[in-house]
């Protein structure tokens, strides 16, 4: 214990940051979600049992978000991973100024989310966007890209997979480029094509690049949250809301502090189920190979 | 052939608000004649309220005092977690994995109760203190995998030296761990110029707002007839700034996001 007593020393004022930062909440959230704290009460907070948990059961809203959050960030991620290994693929061919390229294709990932939801508003706009003006160009008329309900939340995914993607590729091409050159060369001698290459060799040693990819994108997606807020409002008629705004403006613009820590922590237990089950794929997965 | 279409995917958007940054209002819709060409955007941005300039120079304030207590908590604590014995290390490592992955937007509601119990609402560099407190888990452990690659030789020379776990911590590994403090550090910055949701609850008074929070509000308001000009003049200026750091120090981003999957 003495031989662990400085290392500890040094970790505590971090560690005390942490725990404010990442462990709070959850007691602070958890004691709210069970107290009436909103505007009717004069914000302050009176114990009400379940209600703000049995109000959640009820609450359609909430699953449609539920709903649409997990469809966002299913789809969004599926895309990502998909445009993001060919994206490795093509950084990962040796080319003169590859470095060059490299840094222009992570520019979307490194710019805010904020910044560039507001570009996407200006090129889905209807009708003077330039998507639309190409529309109107080719002969066709405008579309409502982001006022549309049944549509407008695939131009949510768009704008998200042209800002992650960048993300996921550079993940996958440092798993790209831990495999030796020479087991590419000795497969190429025998006469392997490009696509027998990549599923023998590049496709299987990929696979923990992948899951971890996966893993961090879908939490990540699963609090979207700055580009709903921006490109959209979570609208039209409440079809792009995600959990994390419907959780904002429950605490925001409603000042119902209860219910918006329930949603949280509702949205924390969805997470932790997913997160959970992924770890027993993997699992799983590992043991039959 | 690839390539360039891959590049015309990532520049298009940026490249087609520069041009919308330079277009009076008739021209945006399609009308007028004379000149569509113009700088009164990035005027009405710069002279607006809040005047850009102040909100970069906000943004980067920020970034830079995050950046600097981020490494000043992080390079500790991640020797601390490298010289711990036992049980305690995998368990620690397993909560910073677990801390690194989490969407953190969900803790803005208790986030702003702290602000509002210790009046830290609208001070700029209080926001500091949860900026590094979020980023803490990817530094501590990108840090430590930094340490755990230092030959190990240079450290049990040192104490042979005689020197005690403190000194070798400033005169040996601080030194050495500059690459892995710069590129931790890059995405550290990065991180606080763009995160919204805190900074959205914590700031309302304009000349305290960061670049994420002003542009939610000029989304939310629409002063100018026709928005979308200063829009595009806003995006581009806030752009810049960044597209320079990332074209400068891209190596040293790519390392550190790479180092991240590596070892995480």
């Amino acid at each position: 214990m003495t031989a662990n007593l400085l290392p500890l020393l040094l970790m505590v004022p971090a560690l005390l940051l942490l725990g404010v930062v990442f462990l709070w909440p959850w007691a602070h959230y958890s004691w709210l979600s069970i107290h009436a704290s909103s505007l009717l009460t004069g914000l302050r907070a009176i114990p009400n049992g379940g209600a703000n948990w049995q109000r959640l059961v009820q609450d359609g809203r909430f699953w449609q978000d539920a709903f649409q959050t997990l469809r966002f960030a299913g789809v969004s991620v599926a895309l990502e991973l998909g445009l993001g290994l060919l994206t490795a693929l093509i950084l990962h061919r040796p080319s003169k100024g590859r470095g060059v390229l490299r840094a222009l294709v992570l520019i979307p990932w490194a710019l805010p989310g904020t910044v560039m939801a507001l570009g996407w508003r200006w090129i889905l706009n209807d009708p003077h966007g330039p998507l639309n003006a190409l529309l109107q160009a080719l002969g066709g008329g405008t579309y409502p890209f982001l006022a549309s309900p049944a549509t407008t939340w695939w131009f949510v995914v768009l704008a998200d997979v042209w800002k992650t993607t960048p993300f996921v590729a550079i993940i996958l091409l440092a798993g790209l480029q831990s495999i030796p050159r020479d087991l590419e060369e000795a497969l190429r001698l025998e006469g392997a094509g490009v696509w027998s290459i990549f599923r023998r060799l590049q496709l299987p040693l990929l696979t923990p690049y992948l899951g971890l990819a996966l893993l961090f994108r879908l939490a990540q997606a699963f609090g979207v949250f700055d580009l709903i807020q921006i490109l959209t409002g979570g609208g039209p008629a409440g079809s792009t809301e995600s959990l994390a705004s419907y959780a904002y403006l429950q605490a925001i613009r409603f000042l119902d502090f209860g219910y918006s820590a329930t949603l949280m922590l509702a949205t924390f237990l969805i997470l932790l189920t997913l997160s959970l089950l992924w770890l027993g794929g993997m699992r799983w997965s590992g043991v039959r190979r | 052939m690839m390539r360039l279409l891959l590049l015309c995917w990532s520049l298009f958007p940026l490249l087609w608000q520069l041009r919308t940054s330079f277009l009076v209002g008739d021209a945006l819709v399609g009308e007028g004649g004379g000149s569509p060409w113009t700088l009164q955007n990035y005027r009405l941005v710069l002279e607006g309220d809040p005047s850009l300039g102040r909100v970069l120079l906000n943004s980067a304030i920020l970034g830079l005092v995050t950046t600097a207590l981020t490494l000043m908590l992080a390079v500790p604590c991640a020797y601390g977690l490298h010289q711990l014995k036992g049980r305690w290390q995998p368990a620690i490592s397993m909560g910073l994995v677990g801390a690194a992955l989490f969407p953190t937007v969900l803790f803005f509601l208790s986030l702003l109760q702290l602000a509002r119990w210790f009046g830290l609402a609208n001070h700029l560099l209080a926001l500091t203190l949860p900026y590094a407190g979020l980023s803490l888990p990817l530094a501590i452990l990108l840090l430590r995998a930094a340490i755990h690659d230092l030959p190990p030789d240079l450290e049990d020379a040192a104490r042979l030296d005689g020197l005690n776990p403190l000194q070798r911590l400033r005169w040996i590994v601080t030194p050495l761990l500059a690459p892995a403090m710069a590129s931790t550090g890059l995405l550290v910055f990065l991180a606080s110029w763009n995160e919204y949701p805190i900074a959205l609850t914590w700031l309302s008074r304009s000349d305290r707002l960061t670049l994420p929070a002003a542009m939610g509000r000029i989304a939310s308001s629409s002063v100018y007839a026709i928005p979308y000009g200063p829009y595009a003049a806003a995006t581009v200026l806030g752009s810049l700034p960044l597209l320079l750091v990332v074209l400068i120090f891209q190596r040293w981003i790519i390392s550190g996001l790479t180092q991240g999957a590596v070892k995480g």
